[in-house]
């Protein structure tokens, strides 16, 4: 055994764990070199007064920190949880209101989606001439094609010549008061040559 | 049969809070000790201390008896709170020791026992309290100087009394690599110490 391999038993030395045929190895060279043994001698003493290092104590004030602190982590928990219960108990809380209550709102409601629908047909009511509106077909073109609002002369050309009728149209709206009719698969290059447009 | 940390969590989880706050009574000394030699900051190891308690707190559900020792545990979670509060720190606070060994508390009482004892116990004359301070000051720097990675066992080891099995648990390092690192730590410290440990 060298210094350098008795060095890496120091520790096992100290501690008496070292085995027979090790613990052997390293007395006989501890007993013949003596910087081994002055080193290993200085480092007996320097581990003995680690050893005796002061305890740090916590301070007084160290445990009612920590309840303190524990008690408001418990709140946020039992917060978390009590959001969840308030939540629920408001639902419930509202389906046991009185049912006046409910009547009005209900009432509310009715009475402005009826001013809005009113509002909406009135504008109708203004406008009642039919309108086609001829639209690209996505397949043919990407690009957006405007709707096209067609004079009455030619709206009427278009509903008794219908020469895309096969394929071309596709869907009308059947509102009262406004007519769409869509033109499909036809490009607005076509429709404007064929339709005079 | 189950040791008594961990009885002491299976008591709190089923809703007995006295029992966490024995777990703190329990181990609040040796951890605020353990904190406050690997950060060098007494005041520092309180607050991390707490921040280990209310961590352990906050997982309680899925600690696991048997799986790991409470002990282990407690120490691995404090341990990285450590290296993030000196990563934090930075290189500022690493070497400040009159915080930890100069406490206040501590150097009154010690004061005023010189006082009081001083003929009767030889230990505690002026001149013989003075060296002992100033070597626990040494030992404290020279601690404070080493490497995390071989301060961190020694301090387990040489402060805490915790067995090289549970070292290599807490930090997670093999059996072999744990001795190594304790070793070579004694050993450094041995050269730090040297002028200290030849004087007194």
């Amino acid at each position: 055994m060298n210094c350098l391999q008795a060095e890496e038993h120091f520790s096992a030395h100290f501690e008496d764990t070292l085995d027979y045929q090790v613990l052997r190895d390293f007395e006989a060279h501890l007993a013949e070199c003596e910087a081994c043994q002055s080193e290993y001698a200085g480092f007996q003493e320097s581990v003995k007064a680690i050893r005796q290092l002061p305890q740090i104590e916590p301070s007084h004030d160290f445990m009612p920190r920590l309840q303190q602190r524990l008690a408001e982590e418990r709140r946020e928990i039992g917060g978390v949880k009590g959001v969840a219960a308030t939540t629920w108990e408001r639902l419930q809380d509202i389906f046991h209101r009185p049912r006046w209550a409910f009547s009005g709102i209900v009432a509310l409601i009715l009475i402005a989606v009826g001013g809005y629908l009113y509002q909406e047909g009135s504008l109708f009511n203004q406008n009642s001439q039919p309108t086609v509106v001829v639209t690209s077909t996505p397949e043919r073109s990407q690009i957006a094609t405007p709707p096209v609002e067609l004079p009455v002369h030619v709206r009427r050309s278009v509903e008794d010549v219908n020469p895309f009728s096969p394929r071309g149209v596709i869907s009308t709206s059947r509102q009262p008061m406004q007519q769409h009719y869509i033109l499909k698969q036809v490009s607005y290059t076509n429709a404007s040559t064929r339709g005079g447009l | 049969m189950p040791d008594l940390d961990d009885e002491l969590m299976e008591r709190y989880r089923a809703g007995d809070e006295d029992a966490f706050t024995l777990l703190v009574r329990r181990h609040q000394q040796p951890l605020v000790n353990f904190i406050a030699r690997f950060i060098n900051d007494r005041d520092g190891a309180e607050d991390l201390a707490q921040e280990t308690f209310i961590r352990i707190f906050k997982a309680s559900r899925r600690y696991q008896p048997g799986r790991a020792h409470f002990k282990t545990w407690m120490y691995h979670i404090a341990s990285n709170l450590c290296k993030n509060e000196l990563r934090n720190r930075g290189r500022r606070d690493r070497y400040r020791v009159d915080n930890v060994v100069d406490s206040s508390d501590e150097g009154d009482i010690e004061q005023i026992d010189l006082i009081e004892r001083a003929p009767a116990d030889v230990s505690f004359q002026p001149e013989v309290a003075l060296e002992r301070k100033e070597l626990h000051d040494a030992i404290q720097t020279a601690i404070a100087e080493l490497p995390e990675q071989y301060r961190v066992p020694l301090i387990l080891r040489d402060l805490q009394g915790l067995s090289y099995d549970e070292i290599s648990e807490t930090l997670e390092l093999r059996d072999g690599t744990t001795k190594s690192r304790i070793n070579r730590a004694r050993l450094m410290l041995k050269d730090k110490l040297k002028s200290f440990i030849s004087c007194s």
